[in-house]
C-alpha cells in the first residue's frame, strides 16, 4: 500500500486548510464559505477513513512510525467529528469576531490533523511532533480573543504548555537512553530483555511521561491552567480543548503505556500512579467545581473530574490475560462519550451565552421558558455528564467502573462513584436553574442555524447512543483490541 | 548502554569547571590590588559594536515588517534546501518525482499566495 494512503486522512484536512487559506486571501468577499470548505475536507477525510474499514490488516508505514490500524481509524472518527462540531460551532463567533476568518479555520484544520497524526503515531520522536503540531495552533487560539483574559489564556497556555512538552521530551530522552530506541514496540521489547536492571530510572521517565501528558490530559496536579484558559479563550476553541487535546492524549498514552510499557514490572507501579492520579482529579475537579459561579470554569473543572475517570481505565491494566485490554476499551468508549456530552455542553453554553450575554450560571435562570429546546439540550448533555441513564454518559462510566472492579480497584470505583453523586449536584443544580429559575426576561430566542446544527449533532448522539449504546462499545473494542497479548 | 553516559558526565564536569573558575577568579581578585575601576568612562559606558563607534541608543524600536521578510526568508531557504537533493536525482525520479517536487513547490506557492494577498510584501500597509 502506498504510504500517502496512511496519511490520506491528515492530508485531506491540511489541504482543506491551505484552500480556507487561499480562498481567504484571493475572494475576500466569499468568507462564508470559509467553513464549509472546512467541512467539505473533514467530511473527504472522514471518508477516506471509511474506504479503510473493514480491510482488517494493519499497516505500519514510514518505517513503522505511523501506524494504520482500527485504534487510529477509531480515534480519525472521533477527531474529524469533533472538529466538525467545533467548526460549526464558530460560525457566529468568527464572523462577529471578523478578522482573520481564515486563518482561524485553517488553524483548527491544523490542530485536527496534528491529532490525528498524534492517535497514529507509534514512535516517540513522532509522538512529539504531532504533539507540537497539535499544540502550537492550539496556544494562538487560545489567544484569538480581543479582549485581555483571551491573551492571559493563550499566554498561560503557551508557557505552561512548553514546561510540559520539555519535561516530555526528558522523559523520552530517558526511556531512549535506556531502550536505544524510540519505536514502541522495540522499546518493549527492550524493556522486556533487561529493562528490570534500570526499573528505577524507567521509574522516572514514566512520571516526566505522565506529567508531560498530563498537562494535555488536564489532571491533577497539572490541573491549574484548566479554569482560566477555558474561562478566557474563547468558547469554541475551550470546546475543542476539553475535548479535542484531552482525547489525542489519551489516545496517545494508552498507545505508550499498553504498547511501550507495558512490562510486567513496570505496569504494577504506573497504574498505581494512574489510580492515585485518578482519585486526586475526580475529587478535586468535583470540589472545586461545585463553588464556581461562571459556567465555562464550572466546565473546566468538570473536565478535570472527568479525566480523572478517564484514567480509571488506565489504572485498570493489571488484569491479565483476555481481559487485559478491557481498561483501554473503556476509555475509548469514554472518549466518544464525553466527545458527544462535552461538545454538546460547550455548544449550549455557546448559544445562550451569544443571546445572554454572560457566561454566570445565575443567569441561565428560566432558559426553559424562552428557549426550551436549547434547555432541554443541555439539560440531556448535563445529565449525560453526570452519568445518567438513558444517556450515553451512563454506559462510559459503567463500563469504565467495571474495567475498574475488574482490576481490583474497589477502592477507585467507590471514590469515582461517591464522586459521581458530588458531581450530580453541580450539574444538575444548572439544570435546574433552567428549569425552575423565574428569567429577569421572557422574551423567546432560537440558536442560529449552524449552532443548531451541531448541537443537534451532539446531543443525538448523545441520546441515541445512550439507547443503544451497542455499536459504540463494539467499535471500541474493536479499536482496543490491538493491544490484546 | 547507560555507562556511555558516563562521557557526557565529563562534559558536565568541564562545563561546570568555566563559570566555577570564572566565579572564584573574580572573587580573588577583590584580594589582589589590581581591582578594574569603576569609575565610568565614555569608552567604558559605550556599547560594543565590532569595534564601531556606535551611533544612538542599542534599544531602538524597529519596524515589525523586518519579521514578515526574515520569515518568508526562511520558508524560501527551507525550500532550497530540500529541492538540491531533489535536483540531484532528478533524471532518475521521473516523471512521478517531478509531480511530487511540484507538490512540494506547490504548497510553499499557497504560502506565498498568502502572503501576497495580506500585503505581507509591501513595505508601507
Amino acid at each position: 500500500m502506498n504510504s500517502l494512503d496512511v496519511v490520506g486522512p491528515q492530508l485531506a484536512v491540511l489541504v482543506a486548510a491551505g484552500l480556507v487559506l487561499l480562498l481567504d486571501s484571493l475572494v475576500p468577499q466569499q468568507r462564508r464559505l470559509l467553513p464549509v470548505v472546512a467541512l467539505l475536507g473533514l467530511i473527504v477525510s472522514a471518508l477516506w477513513t471509511t474506504s479503510w474499514v473493514g480491510r482488517g490488516d494493519y499497516q505500519f508505514l514510514f518505517d513503522g512510525t505511523l501506524a494504520l490500524d482500527k485504534y487510529s481509524v477509531f480515534f480519525y472518527y472521533v477527531f474529524a467529528g469533533i472538529t466538525a462540531t467545533v467548526v460549526l460551532a464558530s460560525i457566529d463567533w468568527v464572523n462577529r469576531e471578523g478578522r482573520g476568518q481564515g486563518e482561524y479555520y485553517a488553524l483548527v484544520l491544523t490542530v485536527c490533523s496534528g491529532l490525528m497524526f498524534l492517535a497514529a503515531s507509534r514512535d516517540l520522536i513522532t509522538i512529539f511532533l504531532a504533539l507540537e503540531l497539535s499544540s502550537i495552533p492550539q496556544y494562538i487560539l487560545a489567544g484569538w480573543g480581543k479582549d485581555s483574559k483571551s491573551s492571559e489564556a493563550g499566554l498561560k497556555y503557551l508557557l505552561l504548555g512548553a514546561i510540559a512538552s520539555s519535561l516530555l521530551l526528558y522523559g523520552m530522552a530517558l526511556i531512549y537512553g535506556i531502550t536505544g530506541t524510540t519505536l514502541l514496540p522495540e522499546i518493549a521489547a527492550a524493556i522486556k530483555a533487561d529493562g528490570e536492571t534500570y526499573r528505577g530510572l524507567l521509574i522516572v521517565a514514566t512520571i516526566l511521561l505522565i506529567a508531560g501528558f498530563g498537562f494535555k490530559m488536564a489532571v491533577v496536579p497539572f490541573q491549574m491552567w484548566v479554569p482560566d484558559v477555558y474561562q478566557g479563550a474563547p468558547t469554541p476553541v475551550a470546546a475543542f480543548l476539553s475535548v479535542g487535546s484531552k482525547a489525542a492524549a489519551f489516545a496517545v498514552v494508552i498507545r505508550i503505556f499498553f504498547e511501550g510499557l507495558d512490562a510486567d514490572f513496570l505496569s504494577d507501579d504506573w497504574s498505581m500512579i494512574f489510580a492515585v492520579l485518578a482519585a486526586a482529579s475526580m475529587t478535586l475537579g468535583n470540589v472545586m467545581a461545585i463553588v464556581q459561579t461562571d459556567i465555562k470554569r464550572m466546565l473546566g473543572y468538570s473536565s478535570v473530574a472527568q479525566a480523572g475517570n478517564f484514567m480509571i481505565g488506565l489504572a485498570a491494566i493489571s488484569v491479565a490475560g483476555n481481559e487485559f485490554t478491557l481498561g483501554a476499551s473503556a476509555i475509548l468508549l469514554f472518549v466518544a462519550a464525553y466527545a458527544f456530552t462535552n461538545l454538546g455542553a460547550f455548544v449550549g453554553v455557546i448559544a445562550i451565552s451569544q443571546r445572554i450575554g454572560s457566561d454566570q450560571i445565575k443567569d441561565y435562570a428560566g432558559m426553559w421558558k424562552r428557549s426550551p429546546v436549547l434547555a432541554l439540550a443541555v439539560a440531556f448533555c448535563l445529565i449525560s455528564l453526570t452519568g445518567i441513564p438513558p444517556t450515553v454518559g451512563f454506559w462510559a462510566k459503567l463500563y469504565i467502573f467495571n474495567a475498574g472492579i475488574r482490576a481490583d480497584l474497589v477502592w477507585l470505583v467507590l471514590i469515582g462513584v461517591l464522586n459521581s453523586v458530588v458531581a450530580g449536584y453541580y450539574y444538575l443544580s444548572v439544570a435546574r436553574q433552567m428549569f425552575m429559575g423565574d428569567a429577569e426576561e421572557d422574551k423567546k430566542f432560537r440558536a442560529s442555524p449552524s449552532i443548531t446544527m451541531a448541537l443537534g449533532a451532539a446531543t443525538i448522539g448523545v441520546i441515541v447512543f445512550g439507547i443503544i449504546p451497542m455499536p459504540l462499545m463494539s467499535a471500541a473494542q474493536d479499536a482496543a483490541e490491538i493491544f490484546a497479548r | 548502554m547507560l555507562y556511555e553516559y558516563g562521557h557526557i558526565g565529563i562534559l558536565v564536569l568541564i562545563a561546570l569547571i568555566f563559570p566555577i573558575g570564572a566565579l572564584a577568579t573574580s572573587w580573588a581578585l577583590q584580594f589582589v590590588n589590581i581591582r578594574p575601576t569603576s569609575k565610568p568612562d565614555v569608552v567604558r559606558d559605550d556599547i560594543y559594536e565590532c569595534g564601531l563607534r556606535t551611533e544612538g541608543p542599542s534599544r531602538v524600536q524597529f519596524n515589525f515588517r523586518f519579521y514578515y521578510i526574515a520569515l518568508l526568508f526562511v520558508l524560501l531557504d527551507v525550500e532550497i534546501v530540500f529541492l538540491f537533493p531533489w535536483a540531484l536525482v532528478f533524471d532518475d525520479v521521473g516523471w512521478v518525482g517531478y509531480g511530487k517536487g511540484m507538490l512540494f513547490i506547490g504548497t510553499f506557492v499557497i504560502g506565498g499566495v498568502y502572503a501576497w494577498r495580506k500585503r505581507a510584501l509591501e513595505w508601507r500597509l
